[in-house]
């Protein structure tokens, strides 16, 4: 059992570490590149190191996030952090309580941030778009949208709050569900905290 | 009795004479100071539509005529940045990180735009390049983020203006164009638009009265080379131009295959 027990922690060690060492690799490649002249690789490498440290940032992200959002709880099976493509940033993305419930899904360095920040910060375009089935709310201080996006099979609506960050979009949804309760979930989760990893 | 007359008929004559010079003499004068000042007003007029002399526009903002410009920054040192980049990520202050290898990314487009622009053709079937056209830009987005621009100028009304690498303006329109068959534009008499080649490489050229012409191709997966042309005679100048051009060698040099 002893034995068991060692190997496994050894190979959790050699996985993060190589998880780490892919950085390192990527910064130590691009490092020799550049010193080389070769500008191309140089400029690969560093887009795989980023790619790589966006990772690790979602990982971080995760740790923070809470482990139950209101009576629900967190699906850990279902947590993952995703490159996106065309080395832009990355989506984390973690559910709770049954299939389908809720999710909290980052989205870093996300181009369609540009858009929701307009949206959100020009009195006129807010006003436009404004219809019974949008707001924009304030949860711990961070300007939001929620979205009322139809109904569940109980006649329960499904909502979705998208939070900004400078270069980063949190998306809440939470499917058959109230207005309070949504934005009560969403103060349980450390705003402030993520926003100073994802920034 | 005759002569003193004839005496002071002249004498008559040279008074009458003496006003009429001083009248003339100011009338040149008015007329050359008239000159003078109009010339002078047209100076100072030409760049706004106030009356001469006054210093605001429409709404009594006062016009800005000069001001020492913006000095250029030193690209990133990418070698200090790639260096700070491990540091904060072994301190495990990740989005100091992030924001080193970004520096560090833009330091080497900078200089890969650089060398792209010392590796283009100089002169281009007779046009000089101006070297104070010259652009690189970078974009924090997609996967090429780079774009270069140089332009080519005889001074007078021909010009070249070449962008290479992700044209957010043209790609749109040549992805269409590439991917969609039906989009064939042809009226009766000329086409604006039609697909042609250069150098083996699959490229769309087109024709405007008021731009010139533009020739596009795509190179690989997310670049472009744009060559606009304004006031050359005709498709052949343009296509000529573009085979002055290592397509090959910019291509290798954006990583592109």
């Amino acid at each position: 059992m002893k034995k068991i027990i060692i190997a496994i922690f050894f190979i959790s060690f050699a996985c993060s570490v190589f998880a780490q060492g892919d950085f390192k690799t990527q910064m130590a490649t691009a490092k020799t590149s550049y010193a080389a002249g070769k500008l191309e690789e140089a400029h690969f490498a560093l887009q795989q190191a980023m790619q790589e440290l966006d990772i690790i940032i979602g990982k971080e992200v995760l740790k923070l996030l809470p482990q139950k959002l209101d009576s629900l709880t967190v699906n850990t099976k279902d947590d993952h952090v995703t490159a996106n493509a065309g080395f832009i940033g990355a989506t984390i993305h973690r559910s709770y309580g049954a299939m389908g419930k809720a999710s909290v899904e980052i989205i870093n360095n996300s181009p369609l941030i540009g858009t929701l920040n307009t949206f959100l910060n020009s009195a006129l375009l807010g006003g436009m778009m404004r219809d019974e089935n949008t707001k924009v709310v304030k949860v711990q201080g961070y300007k939001a949208r929620l979205e009322k996006q139809g109904e569940n099979e109980n006649g329960k609506f499904n909502y979705s709050l998208q939070i900004p960050f400078n270069s980063a979009l949190m998306t809440v949804t939470v499917n058959g569900t109230t207005e309070n309760e949504i934005l009560a979930m969403a103060n349980t989760i450390p705003l402030q905290n993520i926003a100073k990893l994802i920034q | 009795m005759k002569k003193p007359i004839l005496l002071l008929l002249v004498l008559g004559a040279v008074c009458a004479y003496q006003p009429s010079h001083a009248q003339l003499l100011k009338k040149i004068k008015d007329k050359v100071n008239k000159t003078v000042n109009s010339s002078t007003t047209t100076t100072t007029t030409d760049s706004n539509t106030t009356d001469a002399g006054t210093a605001t526009d429409a709404s009594g903002k006062p016009v800005n005529k000069g001001g020492g410009g913006l000095k250029n920054t030193p690209p990133p040192d990418v070698n200090q940045q790639m260096t700070d980049a491990e540091q904060a990520h072994a301190a495990a202050n990740y989005s100091d990180a992030r924001y080193s290898i970004q520096q560090a990314l833009i330091g080497v487009e900078i200089q890969l735009g650089r060398e792209l622009l010392k590796s283009l053709p100089d002169p281009v079937l007779g046009l000089p390049k101006d070297t104070t056209q010259d652009k690189v830009m970078s974009t924090q987005w997609g996967w090429n983020n780079m774009t270069i621009q140089r332009v080519y100028t005889d001074k007078k009304d021909k010009q070249l203006t070449v962008t290479i690498g992700n044209n957010a303006l043209y790609s749109g329109l040549v992805n269409v164009y590439f991917n969609n068959a039906y989009m064939v534009q042809a009226d009766d008499k000329d086409q604006n638009m039609k697909q042609t080649k250069v150098k083996g490489n699959k490229a769309i050229i087109q024709y405007d009265d008021s731009k010139g012409y533009t020739l596009m191709v795509p190179l690989g997966q997310s670049s472009l080379i744009v060559w606009e042309c304004i006031n050359f005679a005709d498709e052949t100048e343009v296509m000529n131009t573009a085979n002055a051009f290592d397509i090959e060698g910019i291509k290798k040099m954006l990583g592109e295959q």
